[in-house]
């Protein structure tokens, strides 16, 4: 399975977070779901889902705590039977991302997955550059960078 | 579970007591998160934790492919120190982490004994 | 066969969404051209991600490329998307048999044979699994086996040469011993197949601790003790005992094994 960035200062922490944690499938996004780099995905319909389902559900455990006048949760995981989903949120110097990765219970454990997510936000920290303007995306060039984003995600 | 969590304190406590011992836990096998912790300064207690339940399922699976069965002790002996793990049947480990000259065989008394009490 | 590839390469080249691709990534995995032929497998498998004959393919290169926990993953997704496949069913069999679960590896077999009654290397294998006599030949092994060199001679002379210890290189190829269970069945390459992951793992368990290098795993079971040593930097020694032996004189036997075993490594280095 390959890793593949959008954006290559990514790139080099998720593959190290990938092998040491043997994550079977890794997103990098942004809170509104725009993938920045993926591990182990084939179809570009399974980014957009998880993407869009991941982004979602941190939103909603952000609004939740909100509530709760607490501080937004820092991470979250869903075990199945046969795989666990971890969610967590880490600041880089550009804006807050969310990685969303799915892990085999037989291969990795809840405990090995936070462990190297920790050094994973770090290592993006470091890495990510630090624009202090956000670019402002119109509506029209929507379509095309993400277009442009599927196509780097698979190597096309 | 079968003891209480104050129960827990008083089994760490009994291991962490034996010279060269740094470090007690209890440990989730499966997840590898930490259930409770007696550990001095400088040790990872999310570091040991999910290292020495990864350590331990692959360590079991090698086990019964060798038809020696399931693990009632294990000591990883290394230059500058060792970690000391019973499993429990309730799935939990008891982890020890010592000095590398430590007298493992007191250790093992101790995470055996801290193992009944955990279940 | 030459010809044949360049035929399909060209085709492919032609239409690169055409399925032509499986008869030619099989050919080069045939050929031995396993780089190849896992370039073809998995850029086929990008544009056909949902065909189970794409992902069956690409295992069948990973096991050939001994990457046998992939090859698990592509066996289990075709099952996933197709239950009844006979090459996942019998590929997922040949690991489970690697492993020396022939329970399950049986339970795959007879899976492929409710589905192919009439495929013989099914019923091959199924009767081996069984454990049936008769002229029942090994189900050919996708990869060859590792070859021991001068099996028992690392231990010559130690105490269970022949069935209690085990030498091997850091990809857990068997370089001498071996390995039998209570029941005195040969268990070498299963347990060979773990130790690998055992050892890497126990690495970086001390690495990320801070603890230096590992010197040695030993291990209680409730059948009988294991010593996990690495005897040179790049391979590792295990020893293994019924209960009756104490576990400080299992370290005593692991450590006269690791000095046989370091110079016979000296010696054929």
């Amino acid at each position: 399975m390959t890793t593949r960035a959008v954006e290559t200062w990514t790139l080099e922490p998720l593959v190290k977070f990938v092998k040491e944690a043997g994550a079977r499938l890794v997103l990098v996004m942004t809170s509104a779901g725009q993938v920045l780099a993926q591990h182990g995905f084939s179809r570009a319909v399974d980014v957009m889902s998880a993407a869009a389902l991941g982004a979602a559900i941190m939103a909603s455990t952000d609004e939740m705590a909100r509530q709760l006048r607490q501080p937004a949760f820092a991470a979250l995981n869903h075990q199945g039977e046969r795989h666990g989903i971890f969610l967590a949120g880490l600041a880089t110097g550009r804006a807050r991302l969310v990685a969303l990765v799915v892990y085999d219970l037989d291969v990795s454990s809840l405990g090995l997955v936070q462990l190297f997510f920790e050094q994973l936000a770090a290592d993006l920290h470091a890495a990510s550059p630090k624009d202090s303007v956000p670019k402002q995306v119109l509506a029209a060039d929507f379509e095309r960078q993400l277009s442009d984003s599927l196509n780097t995600l698979f190597g096309r | 579970m079968t003891a209480p969590a104050a129960a827990y304190g008083k089994a760490l406590d009994l291991i962490t007591r034996v010279r060269g011992v740094r470090g007690a836990m209890l440990v989730s096998a499966e997840d590898g998160i930490v259930v409770a912790e007696q550990l001095m300064e400088g040790i990872k207690g999310p570091a040991v934790s999910a290292l020495a339940a990864s350590l331990g399922a692959r360590l079991r699976r090698a086990m019964e492919a060798a038809g020696v069965g399931a693990s009632v002790f294990w000591h990883l002996q290394a230059e500058q120190g060792a970690l000391l793990v019973v499993p429990t049947p309730g799935g939990t480990l008891v982890v020890a982490v010592a000095e590398p000259d430590v007298n493992v065989g007191l250790v093992r008394l101790e995470l055996l004994r801290a193992a009944e009490v955990v279940g | 066969m030459p010809d044949a590839i360049k035929t399909l390469s060209s085709q492919l080249a032609q239409d690169p969404d055409s399925l032509v691709f499986l008869r030619l990534g099989e050919l080069l995995r045939q050929k031995g051209q396993l780089d190849t032929a896992h370039r073809v497998a998995l850029t086929g498998l990008e544009r056909h991600p949902h065909l189970p004959d794409a992902h069956d393919l690409y295992a069948r290169i990973l096991a050939d490329k001994h990457d046998y926990e992939r090859a698990f993953d592509e066996w289990d997704m075709a099952l996933r998307i197709a239950p009844d496949h006979v090459g996942a069913l019998k590929g997922l069999a040949f690991l489970y048999f690697k492993v020396g679960d022939v329970q399950q590896a049986a339970a795959h077999l007879e899976a492929a044979q409710r589905v192919a009654p009439n495929d013989p290397g099914v019923a091959q294998a199924l009767a081996l699994a069984r454990g049936e006599a008769g002229t029942v030949a090994e189900p050919e092994p996708i990869a060859p086996a590792a070859q021991p060199m001068e099996e028992a001679r690392v231990f010559a002379g130690l105490e269970g040469a022949q069935e209690g210890l085990l030498l091997l290189d850091a990809s857990g190829r068997v370089l001498g011993g071996a390995l039998k269970d209570p029941a005195g069945r040969d268990v070498t390459d299963a347990v060979a197949a773990y130790l690998a992951g055992v050892s890497q793992e126990a690495a970086r368990t001390v690495k990320l601790l801070g603890l230096g290098k590992w010197t040695g795993l030993a291990a209680e079971g409730k059948l009988g003790h294991v010593h996990l040593a690495p005897p040179s930097s790049d391979a590792l020694l295990l020893v293994v005992r019924d209960r009756a032996v104490p576990m400080g004189r299992l370290a005593i036997i692991a450590q006269r094994a690791a000095l046989a075993a370091r110079r016979w490594l000296e010696a054929h280095a």
